[in-house]
């Protein structure tokens, strides 16, 4: 029940953090130089169309007016219409949020398991050519960014050794599966259709794993890190002494009280992966959300721009509720403080 | 550490990379080559469809090939019969009435008949945005006189009302009407079918939607019933734009041959890199894009239009051309030299830092010029415009004029030349014609009517300027209307209230080994090219055969 008023008090908090971002990327976006309507029109259209489309998005009136207009929209399920596509920005953000959010969960995924795996590797056989070898990659993949990793990944697999997709999520002559989820790897595999499961799963390998290498190789050296700090821990000298297996150790008595700092970290790491997308969509053209509030961006597209940092933000504020969660589980010391309302 | 546990894990990992590998190139082995006629091209993105709100280059290249025209514009500027077989024009030239070519039909299987000249006319007009300005300035209206004959009737005489006829492009009334959503700015015409033509389209052009992705691509498929039928048989089935013109992107693209034609974005130094590829080869090409050097003419000091002809004698046109842009082609003036109408005759600057400095003692800012800083901003994504301003900047040092070179992105520039007080002293922007005519470069660059855009950074504001360009547009004589031009030109060459560093040349790299690229054929054969933006890649008269293609070639699979 505690637990349970903990998380009621989180999402409401989260609430008014968004509702707070939402008020400063509203005001940023609209200070920055530059006329929106004119930009969307072109320097040739007439004045009095421009002016029309400044009336329907409001851009006449106080700001305060305009965040009104916009709020109120937003709560009735109108985001308002994209500049640059052309259409309803709630169209939009359903094309193109499941987009990068599959090209997440996939890098999130690899983020885990790797980082797990890699910093527990690195642990286990601490100070012998195993764990140098993990550091060193280490201090690499922590220091190439997510867009030169991609590139490197497309000379590497789309160019020298050309096995694997370099465009977009899907080969043309694939049909697209009924749309579900979104997620083309769910909504090919429910509907059984393995083939386009399979095309769109190698479209995902590339930028997925360019996206989630640097974080990779972060998650490793704090998992080992934690681990190997753990190590000198009596219970483990205890736990050896009544026989347990060395592998049983690593991987459960261990490896769980190490996992928490690695999950703090991985909860923003996960939602950094969503932001910082937006290169490695370029580069691969993948039509992700991440992108396309980049192109509004750079077109002062303002309903765009309000709306794509408000998405994030809500990720943002989910991802964390997801972390306290986890971390509840791994650690008891939480569990019980926040049923003592600490 | 145990030995053998690791080994053990190590073998088993590499087991699974080599089976994950095999299978990976076993699942892109095995295509068999399969003669699908495929033009797959990079472009700027968005691509936008509906022909009454695009009018950038991606949307150009689109819209010939889904729509018709009632007119097609032939290489020298002059059109020819397309939709309409024919046309006259009143005595006063105010009235165009053209005949309709009778059957055409529609994607869907409707008839184009007057009435849809007359509704898309009415809808661009109406939007007025892309090309919309060409006839909302310039028409009355349209009428359908009969099933196939319709009139136009001009507010005043417009001469190249036949070359902007170009960008009308019709619609299919009846099927746009069904698929407006009623909530829209335009009254009873609800979105006038706007959100529908995002991703769908209403033409009997050559071509036809297939597949809209918004983000990713557009691809276009053959329209077997076309009315003018297919005589090029080696025309492709498909076109597909692809909205990336990442470099390293379009690059692999290329070497594993999965793109026929690259766009023209690109670096010189990845055009140097594609050149490279085999079978691939660079096409250059002009299209009436002239680089600008736009001085602020109300501004001291470039006010003056001394200080304005020193800056002018100070610039390494030829070094300009040779180091940063190869392949692009020397000024003619205002208007570039294959836009019809330009004159080939002005007396234009060259290098000569002592009629530079001649002209500077003449200025009143002469010996003052530590007082008088000048500002050029380059957008920000043009890195060649960067080394012009800092090769402008280091030769007019040796004059001692002071020059910053700031970057500024788009928009920011934009929103700076709306108004005179933030428009600096220089800007560099590259403007193409509208419409192939020396008019429409004039009148979008030096008539009062562009101040306040980008189009013209200077704010000449001279009512002799704005008078002559408005008296050489409305003449409809063609002989006539191009002699006023020449004399325009002249007139503003000697106002010197711009820089014109050189005409613009496109360069694409593409498939030759494959594909015939009539605009590349008609370079090599010294022939004109379509100078109309977009025109070139008019793909009912390309030829593609992938049976010819070398390796690599990566088969399109529709």
């Amino acid at each position: 029940m505690k637990f349970g008023s903990f998380l009621l008090k989180r999402l409401l908090l989260s609430i008014f953090v968004i509702f707070g971002l939402s008020i400063v990327i509203f005001i940023i976006a609209r200070v920055v130089p530059g006329d929106p309507a004119r930009m969307a029109l072109g320097p040739r259209a007439p004045e009095e169309v421009v002016q029309r489309l400044r009336q329907e998005m409001y851009l006449n009136k106080p700001l305060s007016e305009q965040y009104f207009y916009w709020i109120r929209g937003v709560l009735s399920g109108d985001f308002g219409r994209s500049l640059v596509t052309k259409r309803a920005v709630s169209e939009d953000i359903k094309e193109y949020l499941p987009a990068t959010v599959e090209l997440a969960i996939f890098a999130g995924i690899l983020m885990v398991f790797f980082g797990i795996l890699l910093g527990t590797l690195a642990a286990r056989y601490k100070d012998t050519w195993v764990d140098n070898l993990i550091r060193i990659l280490s201090y690499f993949g922590v220091a190439i960014p997510a867009f030169v990793a991609a590139i490197i990944f497309m000379l590497l697999f789309g160019y020298y050794w050309p096995i694997l997709p370099v465009l977009g999520r899907l080969s043309s002559g694939i049909s697209y599966p009924t749309r579900i989820t979104g997620l083309l790897t769910l909504d090919s595999l429910i509907q059984r259709n393995f083939v386009a499961f399979w095309d769109a799963f190698k479209h995902l390998i590339l930028p997925s794993v360019a996206l989630s290498l640097a974080h990779i190789f972060q998650d490793a050296r704090i998992n080992r890190s934690a681990m190997v700090d753990n190590m000198r821990k009596d219970f483990l000298s205890a736990e050896r002494g009544y026989g347990i297996p060395e592998r049983v150790i690593m991987f459960k008595y261990l490896l769980k009280p190490s996992l928490i700092p690695t999950v703090s970290m991985m909860g923003m790491e996960f939602a950094n992966i969503f932001a910082n997308a937006f290169l490695v969509e370029m580069i691969f053209n993948w039509p992700g959300l991440s992108r396309y509030g980049i192109n509004a961006m750079m077109s002062k597209d303002l309903v765009v721009i309000s709306t794509v940092f408000v998405v994030f933000g809500a990720i943002f504020m989910v991802m964390n509720i997801i972390v306290d969660i986890t971390l509840a589980f791994l650690d008891p010391r939480v569990r019980f403080s926040t049923s003592r309302g600490i | 550490m145990k030995a053998s546990n690791f080994v053990r894990f190590l073998r088993n990992g590499l087991f699974l990379v080599l089976v994950v590998s095999l299978v990976l190139i076993l699942s892109c082995a095995g295509y068999t080559q399969q003669e699908v006629k495929v033009i797959r091209q990079t472009n700027t993105w968005p691509c936008y469809i509906d022909p009454a709100v695009g009018g950038d280059f991606t949307a150009s290249v689109v819209y010939p090939n889904l729509y018709d025209s009632l007119v097609f514009p032939n290489p020298d500027g002059s059109v020819k019969p397309c939709l309409a077989k024919s046309w006259t024009v009143s005595g006063d030239g105010l009235a165009y009435t053209f005949e309709l070519v009778p059957g055409v039909k529609f994607h869907n299987g409707d008839e184009l008949t007057a009435d849809d000249v007359v509704f898309s006319l009415e809808r661009i007009m109406t939007i007025g945005e892309g090309y919309g300005y060409l006839f909302k300035g310039s028409v009355e209206e349209a009428k359908a006189l009969e099933k196939y004959k319709v009139q136009f009737t001009l507010k005043k005489t417009f001469g190249p009302f036949l070359g902007a006829l170009i960008r009308l492009y019709i619609l299919n009334k009846s099927q746009v009407m069904e698929n407006i959503q009623k909530k829209g700015p335009y009254g009873e015409f609800g979105d006038y079918g706007k959100g529908w033509l995002v991703s769908n389209d209403a033409g009997s052009g050559p071509y036809k939607v297939k597949e809209m992705k918004t983000m990713e691509y557009l691809l276009m498929e053959k329209f077997n019933d076309y009315w003018a039928g297919w005589e090029n048989k080696d025309a492709p089935q498909y076109v597909k734009q692809i909205g990336t013109i990442e470099a390293v992107t379009v690059r692999t693209l290329m070497s594993r041959g999965e793109l026929e034609i690259t766009d023209q974005r690109q670096t010189s130094e990845n055009f140097a890199a594609l050149d490279q590829l085999p079978n691939v080869e660079l096409v250059s090409f002009t299209n009436g894009e002239v680089l600008n050097m736009m001085l602020n003419n109300k501004k001291p000091p470039t006010d003056d239009i001394h200080f304005r002809k020193a800056l002018a004698y100070s610039i390494d046109y030829q070094q300009i051309i040779d180091k940063v842009f190869p392949g692009s082609k020397p000024v003619s003036g205002p208007v570039a030299f294959d836009t019809p109408g330009c004159n080939l005759n002005l007396k234009l600057y060259k290098l000569d830092l002592v009629k530079a400095e001649e002209e500077l003692k003449q200025s009143p800012y002469y010996g003052k010029l530590d007082q008088y800083p000048i500002d050029i901003i380059w957008p920000g994504g043009t890195k060649d415009r960067e080394k012009v301003a800092l090769m402008v900047q280091a030769n007019v040092a040796k004059l001692g004029i002071k020059v910053n070179v700031v970057k500024m992105t788009w928009p920011a520039i934009c929103d700076i030349v709306s108004k005179l007080e933030t428009t600096p002293h220089a800007v560099l922007i590259s403007i193409p014609p509208q419409y192939a005519e020396a008019g429409s470069m004039l009148m979008a660059r030096y008539h009062s009517s562009s101040c306040g855009t980008f189009f013209q950074g200077e704010w000449l504001q001279n009512p002799e300027i704005d008078a002559m360009i408005e008296d050489a547009i409305s003449t409809v004589d063609q002989k006539e209307r191009f002699q006023k031009y020449n004399v325009i030109q002249e007139k503003i060459a000697e106002l010197c209230p711009s820089i014109w560093i050189n005409e613009s040349a496109i360069k694409q790299a593409y498939r030759s080994d494959y594909v015939v690229f009539p605009a590349a054929e008609a370079i090599k054969q010294g022939k004109l090219h379509n100078p109309n933006t977009g025109y070139n890649f008019y793909f009912r008269d390309f030829k593609v055969n992938p049976e010819k293609a070398q390796p690599p070639y990566t088969p399109f699979k529709p």
